[in-house]
C-alpha cells in the first residue's frame, strides 16, 4: 500500500537488521542491563518549560539513562543499546475557538494526541497513529480532565500534542515475549506524557486543580519461572533492567488534593513480597507505589512550573 | 527545431481553459481555470483583501503525490504574484487552476520537476488570459540544461535531463523581470549567468522593451521566441472569435 | 502609510509588542527604514541584520535507536532527524535480474569503489575521481530501487496552524519532496555504502576448509590479494535509509533546518557490517561498533534561505502597469532580502530564495552551487543571486564549522 502524501520506500518492504550475536545466544548471554538503583529509588527527570515559543504552552522531558546505558554511551562497544531513555515533547495550542462545524460546548474541549516518532522504538513506527498510540492518548486524557477546569472557558478547544521521540523498551532486548508479556514501555511514556503535559498547561496558563503529575511502580521476578518467590515492589521501572514485569500500575496523582484521576493497572498483583508487618493486598502496595513514584516526580514538575512562571513575570 | 503548439479556450464548461504541447520533450499540458469562484470549504484561508490562487496538478497516468504538492507550491507562488487579486470581484474569492498532464513521461519518485515547469506555466498563462483574469504581465519560461562539458541545451527532454550536470527552469516577464529560477546540479555562478542570458533571449528574443513600456516587434523574430509565440496564440483566437465582426464590416 | 507609521513609534500609547501584530508590515519598515535624523542602523525587527542568520547549534548521535541522529536549532525552529537504516533483499525487487548484480564487467570497477569506502576518512579527497559509469549506476541503485527514504513531519504542534494527527500538511510534503529531490540531485549518500554483497567461495584448494563467522565477515578486507581468481562477488541486498525529519518547533524557515538535520544525521549514520549467511539464507550483521562504517557524503551541502521584504507590496506591479510610478520615491531603499526568515517575517514577504552551495576539497576549493531557487517575486535578479550566493558561501563555512564539532 503506497501514501501518496509521503515518501515510500521501496515496494516491496525491507527488513530490519537481524544481528548474528542475537542468533547465536538467544538466552542472552551479553550483559544484561541491571538496575543500579534501589526498589523506591526514582530516576532523574530532565523538564523544561516553554521551549517552544509558537505554542501556548510547551515542556519537554527527559528521564536520567540507566546506569548500563550510560556506560555504553561513554565507552561504545556493540551497536544495540542495552536500554532507552525516554524523550519527549509537549505542546499545548489554545485555548482556541472551536471549529465552526462544531457543536456548542459549555467547557474547554480537549484534544489529546500522542505520536511516536518513527524512529522512537526498537521497531520502526509507522507515520499513521496505531491502535496503543491512540490508546495513550485516550489515558492521558482522562488524566488530564480531571485536572482542568474546564468551564471556564466554554465554547473552546485546547490541543495537547505529545511527540515521543524516544521511547522505553517493553523488556531487554535479547529476551523473547513470555506469557507475563504486555507492553510495558508503554506505561512508563505515560507517566512521562502526564508529567509533560502538565507541565505545559501549566506554561500555558491553563487553571488547573493541582499539578498532576505520572509515577509508576511494578511487581517483578528476577525469574522467569517465578520460582524465586513472589515477586518484589520496584518503583520507576526501566522494563529493560528486569526479567520478568508481573505486573505494573501507571496512576496520575494531584498531591494537593490527594486524588487520583487516572489509573491504569496489567498484569497478575495478587502476590507481592511486602514486609512482614505490611497486611496489603498487592494491587494496593502497587498503587500505593504508583503514587509515590508521583509524588516524585511531583517535585521536579513543581520547579519547572516556578521556572516557567519566572519567565513569565521577567519578560512582563 | 519544432516549436510548440497552443490552444485556447477548449473546455466549454470552465472559465478559460488551453492546451500547450511542446514536441521536443514531449509534454501535452490541459489547463483550466474558474475565477473568481467561492471557495467555501476554504473560508478560514481565505484572504480579506486579496484572491486565493490554488493550483492543483494532476499526472496522466498515477494519482498526484508528494511532488505534485511541491510544483503547485512554486506555481501558486509565480501566479500568485502576476494574478491581480485585489481588483474589483476578486478578492475573498479563490483563483482554481487545474493543470492536468496529458501527454509525455511521468516524473519519478524524487525526480527533477523542472522539465515540465515551463509547459505547466504556460498552460496556465493561456488558460488564466482565456478566463480574462486581470494579470499584471505576461511572462515565457524555458529549461536549459547544461551538459558536463559546459554546453547548454535547449528545451531538455526528461531523459536528457538526467545527464544533464545542471538544469535550470527560468521564467521572465514581459518587461524582462526574472519571475522565477530553479536551479539544480553542480553548477557555478558564470554558468547560470549565461543560461539566464539565453533563457532571455529564447523567451523575449532581441526585442527590448522600449522606455514607453511598448515592445518593439519584429514579424519575422515572433515565432522564434516564446513571448511571441504566446501573444501570437491569443491574438489569433481573437481574431477567430471576432471573425464575425472583421466579416461584417 | 508608511513614512506616517514610521515617525510614529514616539508618540505611540500601545507597546511595541501589540503594534507588530497589528501592523506587522509598518512595524518591520519602521526597524528597516528608520527616520535619517535618528542615526540609528537599518536592522530588523528581531535584532538581527539583513545578512545574519540566527544562532544554530547541533548536536548529534543523542538518539538511542537509530543508526545516526541529530537535533538542529536554528533560532527558534528546531528539527530532529533520525536515521534507521533496513534491509532490502534482492529477492524482493520484483525488477531485479541477476545481470544487474553487475558480475563480470564491472566487478573491477566495484572493487575499487568498495576499496574506497573501507577508507572513509581518506574519501573526501576522491569525491571527483568515480567515472561516469558509476554514477549512472549510483543513481539506478540509490534513486530506481528507493533506497532512499526522507520524510517530514509537521504534525508535532510545532506550530498552531497544523491539526496533530491530521496526514501530512502541503507544506511537510513539499519539503519531504524538497529533501527527496536534494539528496538525488547532490548524490549525497554513495550506492556502494549501502551495497550488502556476497562473495561465492572459490572452492578452490586454499578455501575447503569451514568457515567460521570472523572469516566472512573479512571477506571485503582480504579479496583485494586474490581478485582475479575468484568467483564474482554479488549483491544480495541493500540498506535502504528512512530518514525522519520531526520539526519539533516552527518559527519560519523550516528547510534550512531539516536539511541541516538529515546533514548532521547522515555524517552521524553508522551501519553495521552485514553479509549473506548462505547457511540461513538471510542477512546477518554484526553488532560490533569496530566493524560498523560511516557513510562516505559526497561534499557537504549547505542550504541558506532568504524572503524578500519589499516597503510597498504593490509597488512592483505599479510599476508594470502604471508606466510612470517607478518614478516616484527614488532615493530611499524599496525593499530588503533577509536571510533566515522567522515566522513573523515570512508572513511579510511572498518572494523567497534558496541557496545551496558546497565547496570542494574541504572547504579550500572554490564554492559550487548546488541549488539555486527563487520564486514568488521579480525584484532578485542576477546581482542579488550573486550576493545570496556569497552570503551562503559564508554560512557554509559557518555551518561546516557547527557540524564538525556535533
Amino acid at each position: 500500500m503506497t501514501d501518496r502524501r509521503r515518501i515510500n520506500g521501496p515496494p516491496g518492504g525491507t527488513r530490519p537488521a537481524v544481528y548474528a550475536s542475537l542468533l547465536q545466544s538467544a538466552t542472552g548471554a551479553a550483559d544484561r542491563a541491571q538496575r543500579q538503583r534501589q526498589p523506591t529509588d526514582l530516576r532523574k527527570i530532565f523538564l523544561k518549560t516553554g521551549l517552544i515559543p509558537s505554542a501556548s504552552g510547551s515542556s519537554y522531558l527527559e528521564f536520567e539513562p540507566s546506569a548500563s546505558l550510560a556506560a555504553a554511551r561513554a565507552n561504545p562497544k556493540s551497536l544495540i543499546p542495552p536500554s532507552s531513555a525516554l524523550k519527549l515533547a509537549c505542546t499545548v495550542h489554545g485555548p482556541k475557538p472551536l471549529p465552526r462545524s462544531a457543536t456548542f460546548s459549555p467547557n474547554l474541549v480537549l484534544t489529546t494526541h500522542v505520536k511516536y516518532a518513527p524512529f522512537a522504538a526498537r521497531r520502526r513506527k509507522g507515520h499513521i497513529r496505531d491502535a496503543s498510540e491512540r490508546d495513550l492518548g485516550v489515558h492521558l486524557e482522562t488524566a488530564l480532565r480531571g485536572a482542568i477546569i474546564a468551564e471556564r472557558w466554554p465554547k473552546s478547544g485546547l490541543d495537547i500534542t505529545l511527540t515521543i521521540i524516544e521511547a522505553e523498551d517493553d523488556r531487554w532486548w535479547g529476551d523473547a515475549p513470555d506469557s507475563h508479556d504486555a507492553s510495558w514501555g508503554m506505561m512508563n511514556v505515560l507517566a512521562g506524557c502526564i508529567t509533560a503535559a502538565s507541565a505545559a498547561l501549566a506554561d500555558a496558563h491553563i487553571d488547573c486543580l493541582d499539578l498532576v503529575s505520572g509515577g509508576v511502580a511494578a511487581l517483578v521476578s528476577e525469574d522467569m519461572t517465578g520460582s524465586s518467590g513472589p515477586p518484589r515492589l520496584v518503583l520507576d521501572t526501566d522494563p529493560a533492567e528486569h526479567r520478568s514485569i508481573v505486573s505494573a500500575c501507571v496512576v496520575a496523582y494531584m498531591p494537593a488534593r490527594d486524588e487520583i484521576t487516572e489509573l491504569w493497572l496489567k498484569g497478575d498483583s495478587s502476590k507481592a513480597a511486602l514486609e512482614d508487618d505490611d497486611k496489603r493486598p498487592g494491587h494496593e502496595a502497587l498503587i500505593d507505589g504508583a503514587v509515590d513514584a508521583a509524588r516524585g516526580a511531583h517535585t521536579v514538575l513543581g520547579q519547572a512550573v516556578r521556572e516557567s512562571i519566572a519567565r513569565t513575570v521577567g519578560s512582563a | 527545431m519544432v516549436g510548440p503548439t497552443a490552444s485556447i479556450s477548449n473546455l466549454n464548461r470552465a472559465d478559460g481553459s488551453a492546451s500547450f504541447k511542446c514536441p521536443t520533450t514531449g509534454y501535452d499540458v490541459l489547463g483550466a481555470v474558474n475565477a473568481p469562484i467561492e471557495l467555501p470549504t476554504r473560508r478560514d484561508a481565505l484572504k480579506p483583501e486579496e484572491a486565493t490562487v490554488e493550483v492543483f496538478v494532476k499526472p496522466g497516468t498515477t494519482t498526484a503525490g508528494v511532488g505534485e504538492r511541491y510544483i503547485e507550491g512554486i506555481l501558486r507562488s509565480v501566479l500568485g504574484k502576476v494574478v491581480l487579486g485585489r481588483e474589483k470581484g476578486f478578492p475573498r474569492r479563490g483563483v482554481v487552476i487545474t493543470l492536468a498532464i496529458v501527454g509525455g513521461g511521468n516524473v519519478e519518485r524524487g525526480d527533477s520537476y523542472l522539465t515540465i515547469l515551463p509547459a505547466l506555466l504556460h498552460t496556465s498563462l493561456l488558460a488564466l488570459l482565456s478566463a480574462s483574469v486581470p494579470l499584471s504581465m505576461t511572462f515565457a519560461a524555458t529549461t536549459l540544461g547544461v551538459t558536463i562539458s559546459n554546453e547548454i541545451i535547449r528545451d531538455v527532454s526528461p531523459r536528457g535531463a538526467k545527464a544533464a550536470a545542471s538544469l535550470h527552469a527560468l521564467a521572465f516577464s514581459s518587461k524582462g523581470h526574472l519571475l522565477l529560477n530553479e536551479s539544480q546540479g553542480r553548477f557555478d555562478f558564470e554558468i547560470w549567468e549565461a543560461v539566464r542570458e539565453q533563457a532571455l533571449f529564447i523567451c523575449q528574443g532581441a526585442a527590448v522593451p522600449s522606455a514607453d513600456g511598448d515592445v518593439a516587434m519584429d514579424e519575422e523574430a515572433d515565432r522564434t521566441h516564446l513571448d511571441g509565440f504566446i501573444r501570437e496564440t491569443v491574438e489569433d483566437q481573437i481574431h477567430s472569435e471576432y471573425n464575425w465582426k472583421v466579416d461584417s464590416v | 502609510m508608511a513614512s506616517a507609521t514610521a515617525n510614529a513609534p514616539p508618540s505611540l500609547s500601545l507597546p511595541p509588542s501589540q503594534f507588530a501584530r497589528l501592523q506587522p508590515h509598518a512595524y518591520l519598515l519602521a526597524h528597516l527604514s528608520p527616520p535619517p535624523a535618528s542615526n540609528q542602523p537599518s536592522i530588523r525587527a528581531n535584532g538581527r541584520a539583513p545578512s545574519q542568520f540566527r544562532v544554530t547549534s547541533a548536536n548529534a548521535g543523542s538518539l538511542t535507536h537509530t543508526n545516526g541522529s541529530a537535533v538542529v536549532r536554528i533560532g527558534d525552529t528546531a528539527a530532529v532527524c533520525g536515521v534507521r537504516a533496513e534491509i532490502l533483499h534482492t529477492d524482493d525487487i520484483a525488477s531485479w535480474s541477476v545481470s544487474e548484480s553487475s558480475t563480470a564487467a564491472s566487478t573491477a570497477k566495484h572493487q575499487h569503489l568498495a576499496d574506497l569506502s573501507d577508507h572513509p576518512t581518506k574519501e573526501n579527497k576522491d569525491v571527483d575521481q568515480d567515472s561516469d559509469a558509476a554514477d549512472d549506476e549510483d543513481r539506478a541503485h540509490v534513486q530506481g530501487l528507493n533506497l532512499l527514504v526522507p520524510n517530514l513531519s509537521l504534525s508535532t504542534g510545532c506550530a498552531p496552524g497544523f491539526t496533530p494527527g491530521a496526514p501530512p500538511s502541503a507544506l511537510a510534503q513539499s519539503l519531504s519532496h524538497q529533501i527527496l529531490s536534494l539528496l538525488h540531485s547532490t548524490r549525497l549518500v554513495r550506492a556502494d555504502d549501502l551495497r550488502i554483497w556476497y562473495q561465492p567461495p572459490n572452492l578452490g584448494p586454499e578455501d575447503i576448509e569451514p568457515h567460521n563467522e570472523d572469516e566472512q565477515m573479512d571477506v571485503d578486507a582480504d579479496q583485494s590479494g586474490s581478485a582475479e581468481n575468484r568467483q564474482p562477488r554479488e549483491i544480495k541486498a541493500f540498506w535502504v535509509l528512512y530518514i525522519d525529519v520531526m520539526i519539533i518547533s516552527l518559527a519560519g524557515n523550516p528547510f534550512d533546518a531539516a536539511w541541516a538535520s538529515v546533514l548532521a544525521a547522515l555524517r552521524d549514520t553508522k551501519l553495521p557490517k552485514a553479509w549473506w549467511d548462505v547457511d540461513n539464507e538471510m542477512v546477518l550483521c554484526s553488532d560490533d561498533l569496530t566493524q560498523a562504517y560511516g557513510l562516505s557524503l559526497r561534499g557537504l551541502p549547505v542550504a541558506s534561505s532568504f524572503c524578500v521584504f519589499e516597503a510597498d507590496a504593490a509597488a512592483g506591479w505599479r510599476a508594470v502597469v502604471i508606466p510612470d510610478a517607478g518614478e516616484q520615491k527614488k532615493g530611499s531603499q524599496s525593499r530588503w532580502i533577509l536571510a533566515d526568515p522567522d515566522g513573523y517575517e515570512e508572513g511579510l514577504g511572498q518572494e523567497r530564495a534558496c541557496v545551496v552551495v558546497d565547496k570542494d576539497n574541504d572547504g579550500k576549493g572554490k564554492t559550487v552551487i548546488v541549488k539555486m531557487e527563487k520564486h514568488g517575486g521579480w525584484t532578485v535578479d542576477s546581482a542579488d543571486l550573486r550576493q545570496l550566493v556569497d552570503i551562503s558561501a559564508k554560512r557554509w563555512d559557518d555551518m561546516k564549522r557547527i557540524l564538525d564539532q556535533c
